[in-house]
């Protein structure tokens, strides 16, 4: 009874703050990707055009994100019968959009405008260990460029 | 050409629809199947049990009292399957011990005149313990054990009484009854940790507390009315007539009052339907008295059975 009161508490808790951080961090994801638009990102391995290129840098940004029990929870009955696990799905997505938006401030910092080869790295933490509430970390990377042509 | 990072829309990847929704939805798909496979393996392990011999329950139990002896454990377990015994026997003073030990051999040699009398196979043999605490109960559990207190002894007033109350006892055991409660508990507890996880390193508190349950004898209605038929048939196959059966319902109803039983298993209708069945058969009783060729007498208690006055 005592176990089913104390997941019943840790279930609550875990969507309570769980649900106010992630709106809290997806509005502040909007806000900032509006900032950051002008710096352009590309997927291809090189500049479209070198012209007027002066100044190329590695850049990278990095962000761990913690799962809260419900969405472990809720994770957890998905592993039974298949499916989306939409819970984990809007934990990755902020992830991401967090490492990119980290990678595009480090290329602001740097005084860079447009970012080429970006790249995705993801990795979780606590792999393997049962009874623990994992984390994901999310690493974005690039070459930041300073570019003149079409800006 | 110009290059632009567009906005993209916010529920490509992320779902609108609400977190609790989806997990309410899975929560009741799981459990549903779960509660499901779970009725499925209580009353297919319920059915199975009564086909494990008699012998090999006894050996089990065996097994538990010697190879842990003298252990924690063992006394831990034994103390859960005869509930009271240990304490009996550390209580008890020299003279107290030579009463309940006469007592025992009485109990003993009517139950087991009364096991012949409801035919139960060679192989079953019942062990009758006593406890010499004023409670109005007897139970019968694993191996043929039977545990009746001084209390019940005090509230019957013939030996008819007693009697009904061995015999039911002895009908719980001759019907399986103890090995499928404990089947079913045991089965259930392992399967419950299994899935949901909870209790995990604590299995064996878990167990502990399914074996509770089942000493306190939380047997189906089902079941106690069966044993109550076969007990009142070998009252009159033993006796010649059914006078005295209805002292056990008494009994039943008095310690149902008292309440040993966990409040889930011990659901009120039981008491009064042990009363109206007390009336019925009563009347059934009177009739075939009186028709008898012989007459219908109480057979009575031995007094050294009853407990000493100022005790």
């Amino acid at each position: 009874m005592y176990d089913l009161m104390f997941l019943f508490i840790l279930l609550l808790l875990g969507y309570f703050f769980g649900q106010m951080a992630e709106k809290r961090h997806f509005r502040s994801i909007i806000k900032r990707e509006e900032e950051y638009r002008e710096i352009l990102t590309f997927a291809k391995r090189f500049p479209i055009s070198n012209e007027g290129d002066q100044k190329a840098e590695l850049v990278g940004g990095n962000v761990v994100i913690s799962v809260d029990y419900f969405k472990r929870f809720a994770a957890s009955l998905r592993n039974l019968v298949g499916g989306r696990v939409t819970t984990y799905e809007s934990l990755l997505e902020r992830a991401r959009r967090e490492a990119i938006l980290r990678m595009k401030a480090d290329a602001r910092r740097k005084g860079l405008n447009t970012i080429v080869n970006v790249k995705l790295e993801t990795a979780s933490i606590s792999k393997g260990s049962q009874s623990q509430v994992g984390a994901v970390e999310v690493y974005a990377y690039g070459t930041g460029l300073l570019s003149s042509h079409n800006l | 050409m110009e290059y632009k990072n567009f906005k993209m829309p916010e529920d490509i990847n992320v779902t609108k629809e609400h977190p609790l929704k989806n997990f309410f939805y899975l929560l009741l798909g799981v459990a549903s199947i779960m509660v499901a496979t779970l009725l499925i393996f209580f009353y297919s392990i319920g059915y199975v049990a009564k086909w494990i011999p008699f012998e090999k329950e006894v050996e089990w139990l065996q097994t538990i009292e010697t190879s842990l002896d003298g252990d924690k454990a063992g006394d831990f377990l034994r103390e859960l399957v005869f509930p009271g015994a240990a304490e009996t026997v550390n209580t008890q003073s020299q003279k107290n011990k030579l009463r309940a030990e006469e007592i025992t051999a009485y109990l003993q040699s009517l139950s087991d005149q009364l096991s012949l009398a409801q035919d139960l196979p060679a192989s079953m043999k019942i062990t009758v313990h006593y406890i010499d605490q004023p409670i109005i109960n007897a139970f019968a559990t694993v191996g043929g054990n039977v545990f009746i207190y001084q209390g019940l002894i005090d509230a019957v007033s013939s030996e008819n009484g007693l009697s009904m109350v061995l015999a039911h006892e002895i009908a719980h055991v001759n019907n399986r009854h103890p090995i499928v409660a404990l089947s079913r508990s045991l089965g259930l507890g392992v399967m419950l940790s299994l899935v949901t996880g909870i209790g995990g390193n604590n299995l064996s508190t878990n167990l502990a507390s399914h074996f509770n349950l089942l000493t306190t004898l939380a047997f189906s209605r089902k079941q106690e009315n069966q044993s109550d038929v076969d007990a009142y048939n070998t009252l009159l196959k033993y006796y010649g007539h059914g006078l005295g059966a209805t002292e056990l319902f008494s009994v039943l109803v008095e310690s149902d009052q008292a309440s040993r039983l966990p409040e889930l298993l011990n659901s009120h209708p039981l008491s009064e339907n042990r009363i109206e069945r007390l009336n019925t058969l009563g009347a059934a009783i009177a009739a075939n008295c009186a028709k008898a060729p012989f007459s219908c007498v109480l057979t009575k208690l031995p007094e050294f059975v009853r407990a000493p006055i100022g005790q």
